[in-house]
């Protein structure tokens, strides 16, 4: 028999590209964003000398969260094409399962139940990553939006929302940054190795173990079901201006989001410019 | 031969000996003088003060300098009660070049030139105050040959000024402190009039209050560094810190020690703070406590014109690095308080809610992840595949 197991293409090389981009300017972000937070710290102070001071920081910040917003809209185009034109299932779609299938682990894990709880393409604790980045993303938007045109966002907003977008904006960034190092990393790093999202491939027993209905679901051919040509067509047909507009929306969005506004002046006005004004009368 | 080297030799090693013991007792007392003691440069017969002020008491007696006119009158009543006269300093420990009278004849073309000649003599008893004008804005003028530079003897008239470091104390003296802005005022006096009518000025020139800092607390007192450099401006926050942390001085006056750290939480100070780690010579372009609170016309945050506790009049602040800023933009600012449900609600609830979000589900993370484990060691001991 053959040594060589079975594997499966769990993740195409669109999604990823998509990991290794939102995996370097996540790094990248945080190193450059925690250090602004906690401005006081040794590591903080080690890692702006590193990188050429704080005004370089903010560049290398805002230039990767640029690159966030277009691996946003890449992803929501792709999602769009796959959920309206074929028709895929949206496997990443949160359900009452996903509640019952953490319960059910949990209780597993504790003794109570006798099994592990049947996943399908993605289990909640993949689900669960997944929103909590489209939260997390959605937060450091506005957020972020927000600090980096406080005069815009002021216009419409009480001025207190700056702070508290600062204060959101770093909580936030606490948050992401300990779930990725606790959950992201147990989960694939620890609990078992899983080199799928670099490799693209996942083989027959790991799809057993963790995606056993997705298993069930391609043995029965019930998964890439591509719908006829036709149908193909006219639902391009649809899809294609409405995304073009939506995109052109989007990355009108982004022109916006970096030029609203010249926030401040680069070099401020000197106080005052007189040395010398002697009294009329010399006093000793 | 044998007998002119034995003779020889004793001289010889007295000679070796006086010397090193000569250089040994002129090391050692060199050492030993105080600075602030006269050196006793007059050789032969000194002329007393009073011989010197038996003419120069005359009133209205001048020198004539090129096109200058300088009054050499000495007071001989102020001239004794002069910390130079109480230390029995003599006319000519300063006045090296006269001895007599006629006096010699005086080269110098102008007063600035001849103070300047004059100057040197501080050093031999104040060489730390004189080392440190070296080093000054005002020594820069000097050296460009500005006519109204300051010299030793502008801010501090030989003949009249009195001991300004208390004997007992060593500190400056109460009255000393009180009389410093007028002493700069003599050129600067535009920014003494802004700095007589601001919260610090006014609780000094009026209540002779010795809290509030005097010129030289800010710019320091011979060593006076320029103040329009970025260095300067960088290290501002720290130096009104000085006084503003420190609850000993604050207190009394009912005013935030918290000023400083509430400043650093900010992104103004936040970005100061990383900046000034690293570039601490370089222009930023991020405000500074004097960028809102003024310099020498800082007012009480409360006063009904100026103080920037009114939104109004901290709008026109922030315009002058926000020239788009409109009427909630001020609201960013918070004021120097820390939030709280009083002062920044939103800000409290905001931080309040990640204080609570991020344990919560961080921990709730663990607990499963401990399980998950717990799990997998009973599974491998009880020897269960991992289903």
């Amino acid at each position: 028999m053959s040594s060589q197991p079975r594997t499966y293409l769990r993740f195409p090389l669109a999604r990823r590209i998509e990991h290794i981009g939102l995996m370097l300017s996540f790094i990248t972000l945080a190193a450059t964003g925690l250090p602004q937070k906690y401005p006081t710290s040794g590591i903080s102070i080690f890692i702006v000398q590193a990188l050429g001071g704080v005004e370089n920081i903010r560049t290398i910040h805002h230039a990767m969260s640029i690159l966030v917003m277009f691996a946003i809209i890449y992803h929501l185009l792709v999602m769009g094409y796959k959920v309206f034109v074929l028709r895929t299932p949206w496997s990443m779609m949160l359900s009452l399962q996903d509640a019952k299938d953490g319960i059910h682990a949990l209780l597993y894990n504790i003794g109570i139940a006798k099994t592990s709880p049947k996943m399908g393409r993605y289990t909640f604790e993949e689900k669960f990553e997944y929103w909590a980045f489209v939260w997390g993303y959605t937060i450091m938007g506005i957020t972020g939006f927000i600090m980096w045109n406080p005069i815009t966002a002021t216009r419409y907003l009480p001025g207190e929302f700056v702070p508290a977008a600062k204060a959101a904006h770093g909580g936030e960034a606490v948050l992401a940054v300990l779930a990725i190092i606790i959950w992201h990393m147990y989960g694939v790093n620890i609990k078992h190795f899983n080199r799928s999202i670099f490799t693209g491939k996942i083989t027959e027993e790991e799809m057993v173990h963790e995606h056993p209905k997705e298993l069930e679901d391609i043995k029965a051919g019930r998964v890439d079901r591509v719908p006829d040509a036709a149908t193909l067509r006219k639902r391009r047909r649809i899809f294609y201006p409405i995304a073009a507009i939506l995109t052109i929306a989007m990355l009108a969005g982004v022109y916006g989001y970096i030029n609203s506004e010249e926030t401040a002046l680069k070099t401020i006005p000197p106080i005052s410019t007189t040395v010398e004004s002697p009294l009329q009368t010399p006093q000793p | 031969m044998r007998l002119r080297k034995q003779l020889s030799a004793p001289p010889f090693w007295t000679v070796g000996l006086l010397l090193a013991l000569g250089l040994l007792f002129f090391a050692l007392t060199s050492f030993a003088t105080p600075t602030q003691a006269a050196p006793d440069k007059f050789q032969g017969e000194q002329p007393s003060n009073d011989f010197c002020l038996a003419c120069h008491q005359e009133e209205g007696i001048t020198l004539t300098l090129g096109s200058d006119s300088l009054p050499v009158t000495i007071n001989p009543t102020l001239f004794s009660l002069s910390v130079h006269a109480e230390e029995g300093i003599n006319c000519v420990d300063c006045h090296t070049n006269i001895s007599d009278y006629p006096h010699p004849d005086v080269q110098e073309k102008s007063v600035q030139d001849f103070s300047q000649a004059l100057n040197v003599s501080c050093k031999d008893c104040h060489e730390e105050q004189y080392s440190n004008v070296q080093d000054s804005v005002h020594q820069r003028a000097i050296s460009e040959g500005k006519e109204n530079a300051p010299l030793c003897s502008d801010c501090h008239n030989p003949h009249t000024q009195t001991r300004v470091i208390g004997t007992e104390s060593g500190q400056l003296t109460i009255a000393a402190r009180l009389h410093i802005p007028q002493t700069c005022a003599q050129c600067h006096s535009d920014k003494y009039e802004q700095y007589k009518a601001s919260v610090h000025g006014k609780a000094l020139t009026e209540e002779g209050n010795v809290d509030v800092p005097t010129c030289t607390d800010c710019h320091g007192v011979h060593k006076i560094s320029d103040p329009t450099t970025a260095t300067f401006r960088n290290s501002t926050p720290a130096l009104c810190a000085n006084c503003h942390t420190d609850p000993k001085i604050m207190d009394k006056y009912g005013i935030s020690t918290k000023v400083l750290d509430t400043y650093v939480a900010d992104f103004h100070g936040t970005t100061v703070k990383l900046f000034a780690e690293q570039f601490p010579d370089q222009p930023t372009n991020k405000a500074v406590c004097t960028d809102c609170h003024g310099v020498h016309d800082i007012s009480k945050v409360d006063n009904p014109q100026t103080g920037i506790a009114l939104r109004e009049n901290l709008l026109i602040k922030c315009q002058r690095c926000h020239p788009d800023a409109t009427a909630n933009f001020p609201g960013a600012w918070l004021s120097h308080y820390e939030p709280s449900p009083q002062h920044s609600p939103i800000v409290y609830f905001v931080t309040l809610f990640y204080k609570i979000m991020i344990p919560s589900i961080i921990g709730g993370m663990v607990f499963f992840i401990i399980t998950d484990i717990y799990r997998r060691m009973v599974n491998r001991a009880k020897g269960v595949k991992h289903a």
